[in-house]
């Protein structure tokens, strides 16, 4: 069978119509399925473990410690989401076409745009709940931490002189300010606009290829260039013809703002926005190329 | 065939087009001097493999932090050569790190330089007071390439003012060194210009005018800061008005232009 025959739709799904809803149930199937996943639950549990072990910096200044949790935490945060957008993403389409549920649910009134818009949906859903129970742990290990420290200050200027205990209540507000910082959700959105455009070019990937390893090494590799883009683009930015060439691969250094937050730098949320909208951008391009191979793929 | 065309076409194409919003955000970033060093050949030598996968994966803020513990780990060795260049690759890759560049300076004058005065290799007493003195002169030159990087906060000012105050000052042939004292006001004087700069900051300065030998100056400083909004202003007051009625006394100043006059009954 050519590959022309097979792109042609068949009549069921020529006459129905795009539906959320059944992208909405796919895509609650895939979670529910993704969730059941040991590889997942591995990733999250390894996640969580470092994330609470990030207070045990106890040994230093309290600046020191405040700088490193938060720095383990985000480091934690960014690999444990860019593991699960392309583990989780890349046995989506492979599985159902192994365990040949794909024929049962196609052979239904659905499109396949829907199907795999429901994938996509499904490990972004995935992404987000991984992503919120990490954030949550690592709010929790900042506010204890906090406490901590402020309840040692607080007991070292006990019965000090009026000047000491001014001095102290200056260096509570300090860590208050540092511990409870807004803008660390900012660091943590950057990289889920990051994980998502993982997990669409882990998805474009999976919609041709079969093996898991392929699925799983491809867009690690494509994540790898895209870290060292910038770094290119300093280095031959003159050379026209291979920026060009270079363009297909995001840059993925793009979204390491994290650092910045850390060192007190101001990261405005415009800056913020137009990351966001540049990996939403991207994520759109990677997912319609994903739909124009899924849709003719002989399966 | 044609879809991979397609394909081709859509990913290289859009790609294209949004090649002008990257560089946006990156003449953006560099505008705000975000990130480190490149990832030189030099850099991943110094640092070692895994420590550059690292980096190159975005975790600059990580690598950091180990390199810091690793020199730690050096200076509890007494390796302080290592112990320095560790933390010299440090401010290389978080050059905007206040932390690294304070708490660097301070391993390097205080800790390091006590170490070597104190080491048991020295052949003879100068030649250990002359190792501190040579480390001091580094530590100085750090916070400087510091506040290069960072002269918009307080703390390297400040951590600059301390160097020259406690340390430097001792670095002359009769110490106290007048020269070293009054290079520490100019620093401690434009750290409190900072508004978030603590409140011992301007009485730090105000202190060291004192030493530096500008009674006036000093006494001028403690008047400005006893001027402040005692309720919209949090200070040390019980401290400021006993080094302004001490200075009232030791500089003879006449009893109608005192902030405290003395009671004439």
């Amino acid at each position: 069978m050519t590959e022309t025959a097979v792109a042609m739709p068949s009549a069921s799904q020529d006459r129905v119509g795009f539906s959320l809803n059944r992208v909405g149930v796919i895509a609650v199937n895939t979670l529910t399925e993704a969730v059941r996943q040991k590889v997942f639950n591995f990733f999250l549990i390894i996640g969580l473990v470092f994330i609470a072990s990030a207070s045990f910096f106890a040994q230093f200044t309290f600046g020191e410690q405040m700088k490193f949790i938060k720095d383990t935490c985000l480091g934690v945060i960014s690999v444990i989401s860019t593991l699960i957008a392309i583990v989780g993403t890349a046995q989506l389409l492979p599985s159902e076409v192994e365990n040949r549920t794909i024929y049962t649910i196609l052979a239904k009134p659905v499109r396949r745009f829907e199907f795999l818009l429901g994938k996509f949906f499904g490990s972004l859903l995935l992404l987000v709940l991984s992503m919120m129970a990490m954030s949550i742990l690592f709010g929790a290990v900042l506010w204890i931490k906090e406490q901590g420290m402020i309840r040692e200050l607080s007991q070292t200027y006990l019965g000090e002189s009026a000047a000491d205990k001014a001095d102290a209540s200056q260096q509570i507000k300090r860590l208050e300010t540092e511990a409870v910082d807004v803008d660390l959700v900012k660091a943590i959105a950057a990289d889920l606009a990051k994980a998502t455009l993982l997990a669409s070019i882990t998805l474009l990937v999976s919609t041709f290829s079969t093996s898991l390893v392929f699925n799983v090494v491809v867009p690690f590799m494509v994540f790898v260039a895209g870290m060292l883009r910038g770094t290119a683009v300093e280095m031959w930015g003159g050379h026209q013809l291979l920026m060009a060439v270079l363009a297909v691969v995001p840059d993925f250094g793009l979204f390491s703002i994290a650092d910045e937050i850390n060192l007190g730098n101001v990261v405005p949320w415009t800056h913020v926005g137009e990351i966001i909208v540049y990996g939403l951008a991207r994520t759109l391009i990677v997912v319609v190329a994903a739909h124009l191979i899924f849709s003719r793929r002989e399966i | 065939m044609r879809t991979k065309l397609l394909v081709a076409i859509v990913l290289f194409g859009t790609g294209l087009i949004l090649v002008p919003m990257e560089n946006a955000v990156r003449a953006q970033r560099l505008r705000m001097k975000y990130g480190g060093a490149r990832v030189t050949f030099e850099l991943r030598e110094a640092i070692g493999q895994n420590l550059a996968i690292a980096l190159l994966a975005g975790m600059r803020g990580v690598v950091a932090d180990f390199l810091w513990l690793n020199s730690h780990t050096f200076w509890e060795k007494k390796e302080w050569l290592r112990q320095y260049r560790d933390m010299e690759v440090v401010v290389t890759l978080q050059p905007q790190s206040v932390l690294f560049w304070d708490l660097g300076q301070w391993h390097i004058a205080w800790n390091i330089g006590y170490g070597s005065l104190s080491d048991p290799k020295n052949r003879t007493k100068a030649e250990g007071i002359k190792r501190e003195h040579e480390w001091h002169q580094k530590a100085r030159e750090f916070l400087e390439r510091g506040i290069e990087n960072i002269p918009n906060k307080y703390d390297l000012y400040f951590a600059m003012g301390w160097l020259y105050y406690e340390k430097l000052s001792k670095d002359c042939d009769e110490p106290p060194c007048r020269d070293a004292l009054c290079r520490a006001t100019e620093y401690f004087g434009k750290a409190a210009t900072f508004r978030e700069a603590p409140q011992f900051v301007p009485r730090v300065y105000a202190r060291a005018l004192e030493k530096c030998g500008d009674l006036r100056a000093a006494y001028e400083e403690w008047k400005h800061l006893w001027s402040l909004d005692h309720s919209k202003t949090q200070q040390a007051w019980s401290v400021i008005e006993r080094e302004i009625r001490r200075l009232e006394l030791e500089m003879q100043i006449p009893n109608a232009q005192r902030v405290f006059p003395l009671s004439t009954s």
